[in-house]
């Protein structure tokens, strides 16, 4: 009974245009108070949360991504990309999404990849006679790539609330994210070859091929040294998010020349915004967790499911079916925050592994992105292309049914994420 | 009004500043450590301190500027009577819980103060340096939320949903 009663006031709290991070907080403290618990453990928390050193590598790579983003990287890899596979059928449709997941493997945030790759790739795709919808449907779900193919700001947010390895998580991205850029890749030749109206292209000259590669290779070098120094562990995920920022302004600023101080403060400004945002919805949904561990609803919603759901298959479609109706409203770390406390216990009492859970959270999540009426993602392209919502919502049908399907093979398949970083 | 909505963008800078800072003084780590086999005993506990205090720093603007994540789906629905009110509900509600937050806040940071607790750590700084920055942070806000009440009830400013770069 009060598990239902928390559940109402919090969603009346957001519906309300309550911040998620103080809706949460809020309730967190109310409910401690109310339990006679000592309210101090809310200050306390955020406290906590705070000094959490996995956290500050969400400002770090936020920073290196809004650097590059200013500094005009997304038209150098562009071009690298186009020039070599630009005569495929659907030639520019793949380089974007080939793009996409290159920036996807610098920056953490599937909202900076969609802005980035989009400015570029949107006008020359429409120029080229692409049909429009498929464009932005294209772009938006391309971006959402950001956040499974490492670095991921959701993945080390949920390895700090879960406690598991963020680094762990990170290379159980890699299988899924290669996945769907594969299937991202044969749907849009398919797609273009026999509804496309648009134009072929010649193949570019080794030549061409070479002058855009030698422009692009710094930021895939970037990537490459953000990943490697991770993988071998010769640095933490934030100092690895450091040294890419730093790599970042040494590009943009002093290789490439492109940065400007105005660019530049923009992009601190912009990071910092951002990380404040999701730092303080962090910090509110661990006061609200421990206040519901402390009321035992965790515990309980876990012995519900495990009365309630015959087997594992079920409760995958259940919670697949409620994530996706939360991401309709939900902005996705949100969710992520709210939902993962609720559902873990429950998931690994039914046998799944927290990290492959990670992940799975992290395909639906993308969903969220690109699900009208709230969809970060819809909103980057619309504001991008200057389009219209309901125009992008339509081009991103079939990219979520994909996205689905993914879900479906990961469940089937566990090891496509979890080969990596347990087996190889 | 004026003065302190100044003094609060002025800590957005700093925050936003405190950041780079953390950047700055982590990849010099590296380099000390790989290359010179120097590691620092400081950078990684300062760079904590710069996401304690800008975050905190930060709070105040982010809910002048409507930046903190909110579900906007119901209330874009509604009148803008109705809108009014809701802001201002919504506003009461930060209102309490950041009075609470600093008032528990100040208790924990006096506490330390007094019996000159430190971190134990290498640095071993004094544990009121981050802790101070609870009740600075949530008093802002609760300065801000304030304001904001008298914004929604007055009608001077909508909530406008702006859709910012989160992820």
């Amino acid at each position: 009974m009060s598990t239902l009663l928390i559940l109402v006031a919090l969603f009346a709290l957001l519906l309300l245009r309550v911040p998620v991070a103080f809706a949460l907080g809020g309730l967190g403290l109310f409910l401690l108070i109310a339990g006679g618990f000592s309210p101090l453990m809310a200050p306390q928390a955020i406290l906590s949360t705070l000094d959490g050193f996995i956290l500050l590598a969400v400002p770090l790579f936020l920073l290196m991504s809004n650097v590059l983003l200013k500094g005009g990287v997304g038209k150098d890899l562009f071009a690298a990309v186009h020039a070599w596979v630009g005569h495929w059928p659907g030639g520019l449709a793949v380089a974007t999404i080939l793009s996409c997941a290159i920036f996807a493997a610098i920056s953490g945030s599937s909202v900076a990849t969609a802005a980035t790759i989009g400015t570029v790739a949107i006008p020359e795709m429409i120029q080229r006679g692409y049909e429009r919808k498929f464009v932005y449907g294209l772009l938006a779900a391309g971006g959402t790539l950001g956040i499974l193919i490492p670095p991921s700001i959701p993945m080390i947010v949920y390895g700090f609330v879960t406690e598991q390895s963020v680094i762990a998580l990170f290379l159980a991205g890699v299988g899924p994210g290669l996945l769907l850029v594969v299937l991202f890749i044969i749907f849009a030749m398919v797609y273009a070859r026999w509804f496309g109206g648009y134009s072929p292209e010649p193949a570019s000259s080794w030549s061409q091929r070479k002058d855009a590669s030698i422009r692009a290779l710094p930021s895939i070098l970037l990537a490459a040294i953000v990943i490697g120094s991770i993988y071998t562990g010769a640095a933490t995920p934030t100092e690895a998010a450091a040294i890419g920022f730093a790599a970042a302004l040494i590009i943009t600023a002093v290789i490439l020349r492109t940065l400007t101080w105005k660019g530049f403060w923009d992009a601190a400004f912009e990071a910092m915004a951002t990380t404040v945002a999701i730092l303080l919805i962090i910090a509110g949904a661990k006061v609200f967790g421990k206040a519901i561990t402390l009321y035992r609803i965790p515990q309980d919603i876990s012995v519900f499911i495990g009365q309630a759901i015959d087997g594992p298959f079920t409760f995958v479609l259940v919670v697949s079916v409620v994530l996706l109706v939360m991401g309709l409203v939900f902005e996705a770390l949100s969710m992520v925050l709210i939902m993962t406390p609720v559902l873990l216990p429950a998931a690994m009492a039914m046998g799944f592994d927290p990290i492959w859970f990670g992940v799975y959270m992290v395909i639906l999540v993308e969903c969220a992105l690109i699900t009208p009426p709230v969809g970060l993602n819809l909103y980057v392209i619309q504001s991008v292309a200057r389009a219209s919502l309901s125009e992008v919502s339509k081009g991103v049908l079939p990219f979520l049914v994909i996205m689905l399907l993914s879900v479906l093979l990961l469940y089937v398949w566990p090891d496509l994420a979890l080969y990596i970083p347990f087996k190889l | 009004m004026d003065i302190f909505q100044r003094i609060v963008t002025a800590l957005a800078w700093v925050a936003a500043a405190l950041f780079v800072i953390a950047g700055g003084m982590l990849s010099y780590e590296v380099v000390a450590r790989h290359f010179f086999v120097a590691p620092t005993i400081w950078a990684a506990e300062l760079s904590q301190l710069t996401l304690i205090w800008g975050t905190l720093l930060g709070m105040p603007w982010l809910l002048q500027a409507r930046r903190h994540i909110a579900v906007d789906a119901l209330v874009e629905l509604l009148s803008d009577g109705y809108r009014r009110l809701t802001e201002a509900l919504a506003m009461v509600v930060i209102a309490a819980l950041s009075a609470m937050i600093t008032w528990k806040g100040w208790s924990i940071f006096f506490d330390s103060f007094e019996r000159g607790r430190t971190t134990g750590s290498m640095l071993d700084l004094p544990t009121w340096v981050s802790e101070l920055a609870i009740p600075v942070g949530f008093g802002l806000l609760f300065l801000q939320s304030l304001i904001e009440i008298r914004r929604a009830l007055t009608g001077e400013r909508l909530a406008t949903p702006s859709h910012g770069a989160h992820e």
